[in-house]
């Protein structure tokens, strides 16, 4: 067998399992299990942006290869498609050139939403949330608005949001607050705060927060204190970008 | 009747879909994000039950994290999938997005011991949450670690 193969499938592997944002002792395990079942032994490491995978071949020589993995947002359809064929090949162990071409066919495989439909998510998240904060029918309508335009900022505002995610946050949470502020002002919503906090429940880091505290626990210290960094770095800049129509606002 | 509707049902019920429409953001097909949904309604449930009971929102936050956790876990390993996807997506109305917002204000307002005091008592609602739902998913990856059948 080719280690040199074998040791791309692991790493082509682990790299889509990090892109889709799974977690760390995920990751580590999928790739540890889908070598050893090859009869490799691996060790494996992996941290939110760096994926390193090394084996010995049979003759002693050590074979590592590292991945540097981008940033990258959430893809449960991609999780569970590569946690479906990592457990197949484990319990099938194809030929590596095959097991290879199953990973490389998972890129145009998974199914994605459209825009459209993504909109739709942002759209109904502001809506349902203001609702959930104790905002009337006027202002669930209201958020659906700002839903839509954060989603739209989101979904096709690369050019002026930049793909800095600091920056991105700020810039949509001022776009939600502002827009939430001015509805309110022209008698359309009556809740600001519903509306507001609906809206931001949208830009809010749940999803790091729990992943970082479950990095902790599971004891990837270093991952979760990477995430929990993201974390406060995105509160902060929801706080920021939320602050700005109010102090706008107050100024004029 | 009418009240248990208003306090209750409602509240979930807007969390259920509110949670549908994350699941799509974070690309969940077909059925799963139903389970999200489902997931998010069961779990604000338990916290709003336990509020009532208890009145004490940290500890009803842990109750209701750890009813998520054991949720996600059974249709995970129903599902043979990942339980990431659900058990995060269905905490999202626990996720102190109102907490964060408040100290915000605060914080702007220059009320800094308002500020700090809830900025604090969102981390440690925030802290609750993740370890409720990560209790149930330590357990049993304590106790079934035999068993290849499940989500892992």
């Amino acid at each position: 067998m080719d280690h040199n193969k074998l040791l791309n499938l692991g790493a082509e592997l682990g790299r889509r399992l990090m892109a889709s944002g799974a977690e760390i002792y995920r990751v580590e395990e999928s790739v540890e299990r889908l070598l050893s079942s090859y009869g490799a032994e691996a060790q494996v490491f992996a941290i939110p942006n760096c994926l390193i995978v090394s084996i010995n071949t049979p003759q002693g020589q050590p074979l590592t290869r590292m991945c540097r993995i981008p940033a990258h947002g959430t893809d449960i359809e991609l999780l569970e498609r590569c946690n479906d064929l990592c457990r197949r090949l484990c319990r099938e162990t194809p030929d590596v050139e095959q097991a290879q071409e199953l990973v490389n066919r998972l890129d145009g495989d998974v199914r994605q939403l459209s825009p459209r439909v993504l909109t739709l998510g942002y759209v109904m998240t502001a809506a349902f949330f203001s609702l959930f904060f104790g905002g009337g029918w006027r202002d669930c309508l209201c958020a659906a608005l700002c839903g839509l335009a954060v989603g739209a900022c989101l979904l096709f505002g690369d050019w002026f949001t930049g793909s800095n995610l600091f920056f991105r946050t700020v810039i949509c949470s001022a776009v939600a607050a502002g827009m939430a502020y001015g509805l309110v002002l022209a008698g359309i919503g009556q809740n600001l705060e519903a509306v507001t906090i609906g809206t931001l429940m949208v830009l809010v880091p749940g999803m790091a927060l729990t992943n970082a505290m479950r990095e902790i626990m599971a004891g990837d210290i270093f991952s979760g204190l990477n995430r929990t960094a993201e974390v406060i770095l995105v509160a902060t800049a929801i706080a920021l970008g939320s602050a700005i129509p109010m102090v706008l606002a107050r100024g004029l | 009747m009418g009240h248990v509707m208003t306090a209750y049902l409602l509240p979930c019920l807007w969390a259920c879909l509110a949670c549908v429409g994350f699941g799509l953001v974070f690309n969940i097909q077909g059925i799963g994000v139903v389970i999200c949904g489902l997931g998010a309604g069961l779990g604000w449930m338990v916290y709003l039950v336990t509020m009532d009971m208890l009145g004490q929102d940290i500890l009803s936050a842990f109750l209701a994290a750890m009813a998520i956790g054991a949720y996600s876990e059974v249709m995970a390993r129903l599902r043979r999938c990942p339980v990431t996807g659900y058990l995060q997506v269905a905490l999202l109305p626990l996720v102190p997005g109102a907490g964060i917002y408040h100290a915000m204000q605060y914080c702007v307002a220059g009320e800094t011991q308002l500020f700090l005091a809830s900025l604090l008592h969102t981390f440690g609602f925030a802290a609750a949450l993740s370890v409720g739902a990560m209790l149930i998913t330590s357990i049993l990856r304590a106790l079934l670690p035999r068993l290849h059948w499940g989500g892992r």
